[in-house]
């Protein structure tokens, strides 16, 4: 159920087979590739080829790619099912942005969703049972299309039945719009949301000073430690964690300066010179970014931002939300897109409260001369995880065990105001592990349900996934002895990639002024 | 840090291990063979290792454990973070210690002593496996740790697309095959001279043609056929087409296809010009419209017509052969550049050990020779240079310049040869010129004779023990006789270098001489003198080495030649009965083999014996050498060195004889090695043999009798005795030699005298061997002589009797045969 290792295996398998040299073709396995290869094979460059395809091709190109292969080059021809991007062992993504148009599945994003998602099953050698949330019609249609491929490629499916069987369940982005909309505090989700994190890259170079080989760093928990050790931990224990990581780094540094008198003292330097070089390479990439960070934090106030966000989030009060909203709506500090990303908030929460000031609070963006861009975004968002789409209660839970929870919390008082915000997906898959979740809400795709508890669990987000989510699922992993979870979404989002992504799917909102056609969310990466 | 790393890897190995259980058929082998995963990962993490990856100690080989184990205690624990806790409480004390190799050991019977308490314990863990689950008190798993996993799912096309492949293949074989063959029969003829009429007849013959009203119309074009737009057939496959959509294949291509050899390469177009004449023979066919005769108009000298399919596949195979046959520039220049490095890798180790040997003024070697492979060297370096300059400027002024990739190909390999001729020229020492070379000579020969003195004896003993280690060496043998004749001193610096392999002492003693020489070189004596005691220790220590080696050899050699005596014996008896009655003319050599081999086998027994008291003699021989009071003061070793080099000398020269003459017999090497152990080691050891032999040689005036041709011949012969049962010829080659032996026997006593017209025969044929035979002799005596010397020494007076005794019998032999030799 490692989804890096999975993919990892696949890696070196195919180094493995092929031997040393450079002989490795992995493909994608689209039409053009093949017709590519095709071409290739005809007049060969190289005197051996190890073809492997990432997901599952069809009888007729390997036929026409045997044709094309006169020269008998061609040494391997395999599927290797390694079609996603493997963010953390629990998390995987599909890198695509914009798969819905409206409420339903662009044709071409479903049958690639379809695709990765089958690929991860079989990579992980899961045949899973599927549940679907029952309110969204993409979930419904990816089930569906799932299952049509494991019917269809049964043989490959036909993996060691485990007494529980595993559980694939899909969920739609729009059931929890907040979730992307919240400041994050913990240092991967933070990093994604205020630098943003592409394929395990941070792109730095906006960052005033940074130095030339900073510019774009690479956070990788497979070999950063610091990274691998921290990456959920939040912005405040990073804050001591890098003092530590610093003071250790200071206190080597200068005790391998002084003495290296002796060839004892040498050679213990050389030894330990790599682990220090790469120590000092760690040491500058997690200041920089974590300066970078508290940089961004202090400037845009975000603490405080942050603070009204869950409560937004969180609680119910509406009086102080909009108060609080109010106010930092006054503040020059905060950025435009963070007074959007408040109302937003606003909006998603008292949608139909009786007294909904959300006019009025458009009113204010517009007077602090937020963009039309935002303005109108924070309709196409209610649009987009309205009430009226959501199948569950983001915000009033109904059932008495939950209000009871609610009113504890209250009585206990929040531990981190700023981390109090719960995903949806929490409950969700809390429920899930209990076998209470609800097959009216989420039903089986096909007759048979399970019984028992789930074992090995694999939620997939149509719309994407966020790292807060990732960060719930590795917790549920460590609480829940006998659980193994993976989070997979069509890609990770940030608040900014989830704005996107609400605007390449067709919600563009009323806007109050005119309908001259938006153009595409300008990307400010 | 680590401490911590190792621990989590444990963890995750362990846990995999717990959870195989709770599989479906759970003690399947695969949950075995996930322990065993889990073991072998323990092995890794270096402090576990000892800890279930061996078996356990007290003898219960098959016993494999689940769970989360301690590695330390073996304590089944429930969790990974109760195993965690567990192992900082108890065991973070000995984290530390179990790094000790030696620790390991006793807590390995520590805990064996511990996992018999824990035994019971254990038992319930395991058959509670579904439990522990709910015992958990907070037992998720970091997805980090999640146990391996098997490599995901995969599905190999490889066969599917091996048939594809192979049908296509086949069918484009086939079809290039039936074409290249028409193309041959079409082609066969010559074209040029033979009337259209019969051109045609054959080409129809070829292929049989689609007959015209089948086609109204051009099967590529689709345009109707009419008189203006003629049919034309394809000849390759008979199929009709119109002129526009006609190919033609040119005789040059098609002569390369058929033979598709070399030679039709330099005459055939090239694919880029054959459209041209293709559309040349279009705009010749267009003029040639108002013509009545199609025959007239299809005649073509040197093409022949085709569809366009058939030429398409021509075309490919062209290609196909083209790029078989294709080596990049590249390629040819690098194969050439690898050749030039092998070369140079040959090459200087022997110009090194050249240099050397010169600048250290010894004559081994020609100057001029060296100077010569200088120069091969130089010019194979110079040749390195610019191959490699020459692949770094390939394509670089072509136009479309070549992909980086290539460009940084051929740096690399530039890089490399200037990396390569950097190192090798930089080990290629420089030669003396001749002036300095003969200064050198000089310093040398004159060191040489300052210190023979004090050396000669140490290096005569190290040169002895050598040529005994060098049993195989033949080669070296020679070098050293031919050395030491060359030089009259022992040039051990030379030589050892050859038998380096043989002995890290040898190498030792080499490298000593070697320092020897350059403190001579410098004058610094005392360093000198410092350097030759450390040389006399080691070379007496090698010595001693030496004997016992030489030892065993002697046992073993005594133990074979018996063997071969029974072995010959045999034979020569059934031989003497098929053989009684014949008479034939005898070969003197094989003649005066088969005395010898008769005597042998009458002195078998007394051989025998004497070769145990030999092995005695040598045994008390080594005793006395070991012994450290053997530093003999210099006074009295000088004449017993004197008589050894004295005696090397000429035995030397037969035995490179033997090495040349001999070469053939494989028990030659064997045949060497007693002799050559003989000298050194036990002086008594093999001399017995001889001197038995010679009293009887005295007796019957057998000027052969020498012992090491006796070994060999002896050999020689027990080599083609068993042969003579598979092989007739090796019997039949020495017909003459059997009677004369039997005769011989017969009366051994009555024809001992020089009147035996056989003898003289004998000595007539072989007039040149007695020379040899004089000096071996000679030597023999030489050799008795130093033996008498070394037992007055050793203070046994008994030997040197018998010893003077022999040397007498000896004298007389000797004076006896310059007596026949000269009359």
């Amino acid at each position: 159920m490692n989804a890096v290792l999975a993919v990892k295996q696949y890696v070196s398998k195919m180094i493995e087979d092929s031997g040393p040299g450079m002989k490795v073709l992995l493909m994608d396995r689209e039409t053009e590739n093949v017709e590519f290869l095709i071409q290739e094979l005809r007049r060969p460059k190289y005197s051996i080829y190890f073809i492997y395809f990432s997901n599952v091709i069809s009888k007729s190109d390997v036929k026409s790619l045997a044709e094309a292969d006169e020269q008998e080059v061609v040494a391997e021809v395999q599927e290797f099912y390694g079609d996603y991007i493997a963010v953390n062992p629990h998390v995987f993504s599909l890198n695509l942005l914009g798969c819905c148009q409206g409420r339903s599945w662009d044709p071409a994003q479903l049958s690639r969703t379809t695709q990765g998602l089958t690929a991860l099953l079989l990579s992980l050698k899961k045949c899973p049972m599927i549940r679907y949330q029952l309110s969204s019609e993409s979930a419904k249609r990816l089930a569906e299309c799932v299952k049509q491929v494991i019917t269809k490629e049964y043989e490959l499916f036909d993996f060691r039945r485990t007494e529980v069987p595993p559980l694939l369940l899909i969920l739609d982005r729009s059931d929890d719009a907040i979730t992307p909309l919240l400041n994050q505090w913990t240092y991967q989700a933070m990093v994604h949301e205020l630098l943003g994190i592409n394929n395990n890259r941070i792109d730095l170079s906006r960052v005033p000073g940074i130095s030339k080989d900073l510019r774009e760093v690479v956070l990788s928990a497979e070999n950063d430690e610091f990274y691998a050790n921290n990456m959920y931990l939040n912005f405040a224990e990073i804050g001591s964690n890098i003092k530590n990581l610093m003071e250790d780094f200071q206190r080597r540094k200068p005790k391998e300066q002084q003495k290296l008198e002796s060839i004892a003292d040498m050679k213990a330097f050389v030894e330990n010179y790599p682990q220090f070089k790469k120590m000092s390479g760690t040491v500058s990439k997690h200041v920089t970014v974590v300066g970078e960070l508290s940089r961004l934090v202090g400037e845009r106030n975000l603490l405080e931002v942050s603070e009204v966000e869950q409560e937004l989030a969180c609680q119910n009060d509406h009086s102080s939300a909009l108060q609080n909203v109010r106010r930092l709506l006054q503040n020059p500090k905060v950025t435009e897109f963070d007074a959007a990303r408040l109302v937003m908030l606003y909006a998603l929460h008292y949608e139909r409260h009786s007294s909904n000031s959300l006019p009025g609070l458009m009113t204010d963006l517009k007077n602090r001369g937020v963009s039309e861009k935002y303005r109108k975004l924070v309709s196409a968002v209610v649009e987009y995880g309205g009430k009226r789409v959501r199948g569950s209660d983001l915000f009033s839970p109904k059932d008495a065990v939950a209000i009871t929870k609610q009113f504890l919390k209250g009585l206990k008082g929040v531990e981190n105001v700023y981390t109090q915000h719960q995903p949806l997906l929490q409950e969700t898959l809390d429920q899930l592990i209990k076998g209470k979740l609800k097959d009216s809400q989420y039903p089986y795709l096909g007759p048979n349900t399970l019984r028992d508890r789930p074992q090995d669990i694999i939620v997939f987000i149509i719309g994407g996934a966020t790292y807060e989510e990732a960060l719930t699922v590795y917790n549920l992993n460590r609480t829940n002895p006998g659980v193994r979870i993976i989070l997979g979404g069509t890609t990770i989002h940030n608040t900014k990639s989830f704005l996107e992504e609400v605007t390449a799917s067709g919600f563009r909102g009323r806007s109050t002024e005119s309908s001259q056609v938006m153009p595409r969310s300008s990307s400010r990466r | 840090m680590p401490g911590f790393l190792s621990e989590s890897r444990e963890g995750r190995c362990r846990s995999r291990a717990a959870r195989a259980p709770s599989l479906p058929g759970g003690r399947a082998p695969c949950c075995r063979a996930a322990a065993e995963v889990g073991e072998r990962a323990l092995s890794a993490s270096g402090r576990a290792a000892m800890a279930s990856g061996c078996p356990p100690p007290f003898g219960d080989p098959g016993e494999m454990r689940e769970g989360f184990l301690c590695p330390l205690c073996l304590k089944d624990l429930q969790s990974f973070y109760q195993l965690q806790s567990h192992y900082e409480e108890e065991h973070s004390s000995e984290d530390r210690d179990v790094k000790g190799q030696l620790k390991n050991l006793v807590q390995k019977a520590k805990r064996a002593k511990k996992k018999l308490l824990k035994r019971e314990g254990d038992d319930r863990a395991d058959s509670g496996s579904q439990e522990r689950y709910e015992s958990f008190s907070y037992g998720g798993v970091d997805p980090y740790m999640w146990e391996p996993q098997e490599v995901g799912a995969m599905r190999s096309h490889l066969s599917d697309f091996k048939k594809h492949r192979a049908a296509r293949i086949d069918h484009y074989v086939v079809e290039v095959n039936k074409l290249i063959i028409r193309l041959e029969k079409l082609t066969s003829f010559d074209r040029a001279n033979t009337e259209s009429a019969k051109i045609r007849a054959i080409e129809k013959s070829v292929v049989p043609w689609v007959s015209d009203q089948d086609v109204p119309f051009c099967p590529d074009c689709g345009n109707k056929f009419s008189i203006r737009n003629r049919r034309h057939h394809c000849r390759l496959c008979g199929s009709i087409m119109c002129k526009k959509c006609m190919e033609l294949v040119s005789l040059p291509l098609a002569s390369k296809l058929t033979s598709a050899s070399k030679e039709a390469l330099g005459s055939h177009t090239s694919p880029n010009s054959s459209p041209n004449s293709v559309h040349g023979s279009r705009r010749g066919s267009i003029s040639s419209i108002s013509s009545v005769s199609s025959v007239l108009d299809e005649k073509d000298d040197d093409r022949i017509r085709c569809c366009r399919h058939c030429k398409d596949t021509l075309l490919k195979r062209e290609q196909q052969i083209d790029e078989k046959e294709y080596t990049p520039e590249i390629v040819k220049l690098y194969e050439k550049l690898r050749l030039c490095m092998e070369k140079v890798d040959q090459k200087a180790p022997e110009y090194i050990r050249m240099a050397e040997s010169l600048n250290a003024g010894e004559t081994t070697y020609n100057l001029e020779h060296a100077n010569d492979l200088r120069v091969e060297i130089q010019k194979v370096y110079e040749f390195i240079d610019a191959l490699s300059k020459k692949i770094l400027s390939l394509g670089l002024h072509e136009d479309p310049q070549p992909h980086p990739k290539t460009l940084q190909l051929q740096r690399m390999i530039r890089y490399s040869a200037t990396l390569f001729v950097q190192e090798k020229l930089l080990g290629l020492m420089s030669l003396p010129t001749k002036d300095q070379y003969e200064e050198l000579k000089k310093r040398r020969l004159h060191m040489v004779a300052l210190e023979t003195h004090g050396k000669q004896e140490e290096k005569q003993k190290d040169f002895i023990s050598r040529s005994a280690a060098a049993v195989n060496g033949d080669a070296i043998h020679l070098k050293k006789g031919t050395v030491r004749k060359s030089e009259g001193w022992l040039p051990t610096s030379s030589i050892s270098r050859e038998s380096e392999i043989a002995d890290p002492l040898l190498q030792q003693i080499d490298n000593i001489t070697s320092f020897i020489k350059q403190a001579k070189a410098a004058n610094r004596i005392d360093e000198v003198h410092m350097l030759q005691e450390n040389l006399r220790q080691l070379q007496d220590e090698y010595d001693q080495q030496q004997t016992l080696k030489a030892i065993e050899l002697s046992k073993k050699q005594a133990e074979e030649e018996e063997m071969q005596r029974e072995e010959l014996q045999v034979l020569r008896e059934k031989e003497w009965e098929r053989e009684h009655h014949k008479f034939m003319s005898r070969h003197s050599r094989t003649c005066s083999l088969d005395f010898r081999e008769v005597k042998q086998h009458q002195h078998e027994v007394a051989k025998e014996n004497r070769n145990l008291t030999a092995q005695a003699l040598d045994l008390d021989i080594t005793q006395i050498k070991r012994d450290p009071s053997f530093e003999t003061p210099a006074v009295e070793q000088l004449p017993a060195k004197e008589h050894l080099t004295f005696t090397l000398k000429p035995q030397n020269v037969p035995q490179c004889d033997k090495d040349q003459t001999a070469c053939l017999n494989p028990f030659e090497d064997e045949a060497d090695t007693p002799q050559l152990e003989e000298d050194p080691a036990n002086p008594f050891a093999k001399d017995t043999s001889p001197m038995v032999s010679f009293s009887n040689t005295a007796l019957q005036s057998n000027k052969k009798a020498y012992n090491p041709f006796e070994n060999e011949e002896e050999e020689e012969q027990s080599n083609g005795a068993p042969g003579s049962t598979s092989n007739p010829f090796e019997e039949d080659e020495n017909p003459f030699q059997k009677p004369a032996g039997s005769w011989n026997s017969g009366n051994p006593f009555e024809e001992g005298s020089s009147t035996n017209p056989f003898e003289v025969e004998d000595g007539n044929d072989i007039s040149g061997e007695e020379a040899i035979e004089e000096e071996l002799l000679l030597q023999q005596i030489d050799n008795i002589k130093a033996y008498i010397f070394d037992a007055k020494h050793s203070g046994r007076m008994d030997e040197v009797e018998v010893l003077t005794e022999n040397l007498k019998e000896l004298k007389r032999t000797l004076a006896k045969q310059k007596e026949k030799s000269s009359c």
